[in-house]
């Protein structure tokens, strides 16, 4: 399209000036017209019917690239964001899961077997004392004995003594009294030592059975105990597995994330080409809005015999009006130009 | 709570690329669509720092850093020009008004992230 514009600038004023400033892009050059030329008049209305279209298409597609890339832009910033809302909870729940909920789990799991173990102790020292208990019980059997032995023996005496008293006669009545009486105390003596012993027995009794049932409950709660730690270990294992899988997981997912979000990022830079190609068209529709009248110029100043227009003040207008430095070199060059790196300037 | 920056630009494209570069590296964004857009965003919120466009419809980035700087809130407020303008006398016309700094497009975000550090503490 450029080319066109300075093809048709260049024999718009070549033809009405002999001078065309097709020099610089073409090798058009046409004889000095007359005033009322039809071929100047054609040119001239070509001119004017050319530029509004050339110039709506550069609208058009100024619109439809601002349109897309702002699209293109939202989406890729939408995704940037979304992901780093992925990042900031996959960081949470592997932080929570690492520091928090694992260790709090296995405090509590911790807790509940302390209280079973507690418990446990609780039932070996009650054993303990009802094998302190039975001990005692034996003594009080064999001192049940002694008190039987003590009963016989007192009855042994009294008997004699009775008999002694009788020997004596008249004198003796009131010791065969006394004997008499140690006698029958003798006799109660033995009768409560043998409920004693009797008593005894079943206390013995009822102690061997509760500790036979305390001692076997116990055996079966040390298993339960040890079954329930080994349990809670291996489910604490099994949890830490799921952690640690959990944490590669995310660790895997925080990098992929990371990745596609830098990768999104540096190609949402380079599409920073939108507002500058944008501004370069922008220049290029004002001079192709602006053509139309320099062509009308220089077929008025070929009709009125006025010198030619100058191409190198047109020129020189359309460089005024840019303002990126690769706009001016593509300009002097003739060229495409290279888009040069950013400058910082501090004030 | 990071601290807030004002981005005043006409390209969509423009404001979400420096919008990310931003908020990646920790800053509020507040974003303007033009120099008016912007201006009405000055309404004594705070705003620790501001990167205009200069070439802009409506107001141009030169006369809003002009009228900003007006706003008693706003006037020791710096200043970034993010253009892909590189006329002197426009430069210079920024300096005058108030910028701090001049940046030409295309930029990377290190680059813009460096200048925002120099003026603001991050």
């Amino acid at each position: 399209m450029a080319e066109m514009l300075w093809v048709l600038l260049g024999v718009a004023v070549g033809g009405a000036a002999g001078f065309g400033l097709g020099r610089r892009r073409g090798p058009t050059t046409l004889a000095p017209s007359r005033a009322e030329d039809p071929h100047l008049h054609s040119i001239s209305r070509l001119a004017g019917s050319l530029a509004p279209v050339w110039s709506a298409q550069i609208t058009s597609s100024r619109t439809q690239m601002e349109t897309a890339v702002g699209t293109l832009t939202e989406r890729f910033a939408e995704i940037v964001e979304n992901l780093d809302t992925v990042l900031e909870s996959s960081t949470g729940v592997l932080d929570e899961g690492q520091g928090g909920t694992f260790d709090r789990s296995r405090e509590r799991l911790g807790g509940v077997v302390g209280t079973l173990d507690d418990a446990l102790s609780s039932k070996r020292a009650t054993v303990a004392e009802l094998r302190t208990l039975l001990a005692f019980n034996d003594e009080l059997r064999q001192m049940s004995g002694e008190v039987t032995a003590i009963a016989a023996q007192t009855n042994l005496l009294a008997l004699n003594a009775s008999i002694e008293a009788a020997r004596i006669g008249r004198a003796g009545a009131a010791f065969g009294v006394v004997a008499d009486e140690v006698r029958q105390l003798a006799d109660r003596s033995a009768g409560t030592s043998e409920r004693m012993a009797s008593k005894v027995g079943h206390v013995e009794s009822t102690i061997r059975t509760l500790l036979s049932h305390a001692e076997e409950t116990a055996e079966r709660e040390d298993e339960a105990v040890a079954g329930a730690n080994a349990e809670v270990q291996a489910v604490l294992d099994d949890l830490q597995g799921v952690v640690a899988g959990f944490r590669d997981s995310s660790a895997t997912l925080s990098r992929a994330a990371t990745g596609i979000r830098g990768d999104i990022s540096a190609s949402l830079v380079n599409l920073q080409f939108q507002d500058r190609v944008c501004q370069v068209l922008e220049h290029l529709q004002a001079s192709i809005d602006r053509l139309p009248a320099v062509v009308e110029e220089a077929g008025e100043r070929a009709r009125t015999d006025a010198p030619p227009i100058d191409p190198d003040a047109v020129l020189g207008e359309m460089e005024a009006s840019y303002t990126m430095a690769e706009e001016v070199d593509a300009h002097r060059s003739g060229s495409g130009a290279q888009v040069r790196d950013s400058e910082i300037t501090f004030f | 709570m990071g601290k807030t920056i004002l981005v005043v630009d006409d390209s969509a494209s423009v404001r979400q690329v420096v919008s990310i570069a931003l908020k990646g590296a920790g800053y509020d964004v507040l974003v303007g669509t033009d120099g008016k857009d912007a201006l009405a965003k000055l309404d004594g919120r705070r705003v620790h720092l501001i990167i205009s466009d200069v070439n802009m419809p409506n107001m141009d980035g030169i006369t809003f850093v002009t009228e900003a700087k007006k706003l008693p809130a706003y006037k020791f407020t710096p200043i970034i020009m993010l253009t892909t303008e590189s006329q002197e006398d426009k430069k210079r016309q920024a300096q005058a008004a108030g910028a701090k700094a001049w940046v030409t497009k295309p930029f990377q975000p290190e680059q813009m992230l460096a200048a925002v550090s120099k003026l603001i503490a991050p």
